[in-house]
């Protein structure tokens, strides 16, 4: 069931494919480091954008509940990890932002 | 050049330059030393093996491949990212930059043993030099940006 936050955070992604879920700095690097491989798990995730922990924590929870990234948790070494993924809907609006982002810029390829 | 009034065509270039930091840093930084190291190796064994004639020029190359891909998973393990088998996080320039030098200097190698006085063992070394510091200092690289 959609919630009025999902369903404000959905709205935000405009017709022309700027999303301004994913435009916020961090958001859009975790959403770029994410849209290359298959899924990164949070630790190595946070390495890679030298960020706090609570300050990912709190944009994945944006990105999750706007739809475009879950989470798996599984058990490595005796301890529980959670890998993170772009959804396909996280996917395209990535792509689609980019793309908006690469037409304000006046480059179309 | 279109126009949005949420944001300047110098933020949304700004923007466009922070997400391909974010690629660069998912394809380069993050891995451990011995995955440059072995993979280096590898390339190494590969390009002497080339050189080796019987059993041993298929023999080599099996097990350097059956090794190389024991060591990219456990690499991706430690570095907490996982790609999938087609695809990688490098992109095409990334994959020329990385393997490019090293692919040229095998082929240099198995040219001049073949056709000069060349010992394999001098091209194995130099192939593995090659990549190994290829790797260790786009990591580098990419961590600072």
């Amino acid at each position: 069931m959609s919630t009025p936050h999902d369903t404000e955070l959905a709205a935000s992604a405009e017709a022309d494919g700027f999303d301004e879920v994913i435009h916020a700095p961090v958001r859009l690097r975790i959403c770029a480091a994410l849209d290359q491989v298959r899924e990164i798990e949070f630790g190595g995730l946070l390495g890679l954008l030298d960020i706090s922990k609570s300050a990912l924590s709190k944009h994945i929870s944006v990105l999750a509940d706007a739809g475009y990234v879950a989470q798996r948790r599984a058990v490595r070494d005796t301890r529980q990890r959670v890998w993170l993924h772009l959804t396909d809907t996280g996917r395209a609006a990535y792509r689609g932002h980019v793309a908006a982002l690469r037409r304000i810029v006046g480059d179309g390829s | 050049m279109e126009t949005n009034e949420r944001i300047s065509p110098d933020e949304a270039a700004a923007a466009l330059a922070e997400a391909r930091r974010s690629q660069a840093r998912v394809a380069w930084s993050g891995y451990p030393w011995w995955y440059w190291v072995a993979t280096g190796a590898g390339m190494g064994a590969a390009s002497f093996a080339i050189e080796q004639h019987g059993w041993l020029g298929y023999a080599i190359p099996l097990a350097v491949a059956a090794t190389l891909i024991f060591v990219a998973r456990a690499a991706c393990r430690a570095r907490g990212v996982c790609t999938g088998w087609v695809h990688g996080p490098m992109t095409a320039r990334d994959g020329a930059l990385l393997y490019g030098p090293a692919s040229l200097l095998i082929i240099a190698s198995a040219a001049g043993s073949r056709f000069a006085s060349w010992p394999p063992a001098v091209g194995a070394v130099l192939v593995f030099l090659v990549f190994v510091v290829t790797g260790l200092a786009q990591g580098a690289r990419a961590a600072r940006s």
